[in-house]
């Protein structure tokens, strides 16, 4: 990470630990919108960074809202960051001005009903909290259409976290159509970009759980003394680290890009999630009976850690995408490939 | 964030490329070895001798003793290359790695002088004497000791699993020269022996593969002189210590089933079944994920920071891998298996259970992780 990194980091994590408590996330999952936390990430400028000021983004790049966004994962941030960081992006690219407030880019199906036009989003996160909502047209991917909140239709649902995964859609009679040339953007793109901000949102969860373990086991004693003086526990807790380390490596490769590469997003996301679920499994197996309780904040941690394992394709699907972009490349051999990748 | 968790970015410089070619250049118009990614599986003292002329063995030493004085990063090159080819690196592999470093760290000048040099011309190979029949793990608990005589040392006892020590001159070893007291590390020394020296015997021993690799060694009232003691007589155990991140982090860690899935990816194409190129594509991720944090230290070595928690954490997560590819890879193979396939992975299988156990078994590797998260 570079020294604007660090400092992007340093600011995001402190303003995360003094107001992004157990207590604030258990209220936003029932129900209590964390308006106050999200006013001031935006006034220190973390929601917006990746787009070009002169679009009224907060400049930096995209690593740089990863930066942001693995901080989010360690305190397991109940906010639309990573929908808005993506949306500030894609805006962005596409040389459109970026909007104040939380907004979420989402393919949408086109259909029609009566004989009006609509688009519907499945499960997209933060649905309900987003102000603005950019619809991706699945079938004439060129197009993005912007709505506002009031324009949609919702069927609200939740995540295995808790966190709002809404259906929306759009009736194009309700609604004013503003269609914005989206260049060459394109769907796969936004998976991507959704993909690594779960990887490294995933490695930050992490990298919280394996200290809120091991700082449990130094603590909680039975037969004695702490638990994490007996071998067994030891050597699970390092077995999870091992499992941290190679998750935080290939999160910051993502973040010291200077682009975004498919193949580095394919490796971290299948990479981290196959950590992901170890990482949670040795963590509850430490805890005990207590970390099985919504009371501990550690489920806060792991249950984020199985939702985002999952979207934008599970670490099967990365796995799989990766064999195949390194087999199409069949002039070069895997260890010219391995080497190349640096 | 914890101890020992420093895996930071780092690119090998782009001006390398230059080098990784000649290096390729090199081992493919010498090719004409089964290859085999293990370090510890192919030995052929004439291949190390051409390796050696290309510059390549100790090259990182000072030019005083016929060293290069190239970076660390430029020996990770060279490295890496040689195992992802299976070249039989097994002669040379510790001097280089280990042996060298050890004397220009803790050697006299005499010393220098007179050893380096053979070592950098491919003419001088070593062993590493420290396990015992009695003493694994627990390193300290050695019993081949020695006795102060005029102008040296009387040594007896017997070293074990000694690789390559039937093909190699010297062995570094490993030797109690104080009775055991409070302190279990105090009292050691490290002696540079002579394998044909008087009083040394060497028994071959078969490994499961039906390959000698390793060895059992004796010695009987063997004489060491005074200018053969590495550093300070008592030192022994830091000495030791000093080299265990250079020895655990290097691509030998997590390379040695390579050529099973290099293979593996020849069989396929992309009209292979999805399973087998999600298979492809894991371990691929691993693998890529492997180096990057091997580099990252190899960074830090080259800064002079002696990770060692890094290092146990890349050979655990590397042998662990190494262990996982041959497993997998038997699940997934096409309907006709290529014999370079087949051969790759009978080898694999029969050397994998080494993995978790040379250089530091899985167990105490953990402990040593443990003890970087504050747990010990
Ligand atoms: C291919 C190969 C090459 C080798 N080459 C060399 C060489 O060149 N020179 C040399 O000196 N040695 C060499 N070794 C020896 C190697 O260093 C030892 O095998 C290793 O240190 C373990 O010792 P051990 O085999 O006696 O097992 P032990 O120490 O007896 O261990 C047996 C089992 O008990 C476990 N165990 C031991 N202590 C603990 C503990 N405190 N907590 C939990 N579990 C524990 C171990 O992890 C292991 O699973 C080689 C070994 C192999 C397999």
């Amino acid at each position: 990470m570079n020294d604007d990194q660090r400092l992007i980091a340093d600011t995001t994590e402190r303003m995360l630990e003094a107001h992004c408590t157990n207590q604030l996330i258990d209220q936003a999952e029932k129900g209590v919108y964390p308006t106050k936390l999200w006013e001031l990430l935006e006034s220190n400028g973390l929601t917006s960074l990746g787009a070009d000021t002169s679009l009224g983004g907060g400049g930096g790049s995209f690593g740089d809202a990863l930066v942001v966004l693995r901080q989010a994962g360690r305190f397991a941030v109940p906010l639309p960051l990573a929908e808005t960081l993506v949306a500030t992006q894609v805006l962005g690219e596409c040389g459109i001005q970026v909007q104040k407030g939380a907004a979420l880019v989402v393919g949408a199906e086109p259909g029609s009903s009566g004989d009006s036009l609509t688009w519907t989003a499945r499960a997209a996160a933060f649905g309900r909290h987003c102000e603005t909502v950019y619809f991706f047209d699945e079938q004439s991917p060129d197009q993005l259409h912007r709505f506002s909140q009031a324009e949609i239709t919702r069927t609200e649902g939740e995540d295995l976290a808790g966190c709002a995964r809404d259906d929306l859609r759009v009736k194009a009679v309700d609604a004013e159509i503003e269609v914005i040339k989206a260049g060459s953007f394109d769907l796969a793109r936004l998976k991507l970009f959704g993909a690594a901000t779960r990887a490294v949102m995933m490695a930050g969860a992490l990298e919280a759980a394996l200290e809120a373990t091991v700082g449990y086991a130094l603590e909680r004693k039975q037969f004695g003394k702490p638990i994490g003086k007996f071998q067994a526990i030891q050597q699970q807790l390092a077995v999870f680290s091992t499992q941290v380390a190679a998750s935080t490596r290939a999160a910051e490769t993502l973040m010291v890009s200077e682009e975004l590469l498919e193949i580095d997003v394919a490796i971290a996301k299948a990479r981290i999630g196959e950590a992901a679920g170890i990482g949670a499994e040795i963590a509850h197996q430490v805890f005990g009976a207590i970390g099985y309780t919504k009371e501990h904040g550690l489920n806060h941690l792991t249950r984020r850690l199985w939702v985002w394992r999952d979207e934008y394709g599970h670490e099967g699907f990365w796995q799989a995408h990766l064999g195949h972009l390194l087999l199409a490349n069949s002039n070069a051999s895997l260890w010219h490939q391995v080497t190349e990748l640096g | 964030m914890f101890q020992g968790m420093n895996f930071a970015p780092a690119k090998l410089p782009g001006e390398l490329e230059a080098l990784r070619h000649e290096v390729r250049d090199f081992l493919s118009a010498e090719r004409d070895w089964q290859p085999n990614s293990d370090f510890n599986a192919g030995a052929s003292p004439e291949f190390s001798q051409r390796f050696a002329a290309k510059g390549w063995i100790g090259m990182t030493w000072p030019k005083a003793y016929g060293g290069a004085e190239k970076t660390f990063l430029e020996r990770y090159v060279v490295t890496e290359e040689l195992l992802a080819a299976g070249a039989p690196v097994g002669c040379h592999w510790i001097a280089d790695r280990q042996s060298g470093p050890l004397l220009l760290k803790f050697g006299t000048e005499e010393q220098k002088q007179r050893f380096l040099p053979p070592i950098i011309a491919g003419e001088s190979f070593y062993s590493i004497g420290m396990s015992e029949p009695d003493t694994g793990s627990d390193l300290a608990s050695i019993r081949t000791s020695a006795e102060k005589v005029d102008g040296g040392w009387r040594l007896n006892g017997s070293k074990i699993w000694t690789s390559n020590a039937h093909l190699n001159h010297y062995m570094v070893t490993l030797v109690r020269t104080a009775p055991p007291s409070d302190n279990r590390h105090a009292g050691m020394s490290q002696f540079i022996v002579p394998i044909d020296a008087e009083g040394v015997t060497v028994r071959g021993i078969e490994n499961l593969a039906g390959e000698q690799d390793f060895n059992q060694i004796f010695f009987d009232d063997v004489f060491i002189a005074d200018d053969q003691v590495v550093g300070e007589p008592g030192n022994g155990w830091a000495q030791v210590m000093s080299e265990l991140a250079y020895e655990r982090s290097g691509p030998e860690r997590f390379l040695s089933a390579f050529r099973v899935l290099a293979e593996f990816g020849k069989s396929l194409t992309l009209d292979s079944s999805e399973e087998m190129i999600r298979l492809y594509g894991r371990l691929s991720a691993h693998l890529v994920v492997l180096r990057r944090m091997s580099i990252s230290v190899a960074s830090l070595l080259e800064s002079g920071v002696m990770p060692d928690t890094e290092a146990a954490l890349i050979k655990e997560l590397g042998n662990s891998y190494e262990r996982l590819v041959p497993e997998m890879v038997r699940l997934h193979l096409p309907g006709e298996v290529p014999k370079a396939l087949a051969d790759a992975l009978q080898e694999c299988i029969l050397h994998a259970p080494s993995f978790t156990l040379r250089g530091g078994t899985r167990e105490i590797l953990r402990g040593m992780i443990a003890r970087g998260l504050g747990l010990r």
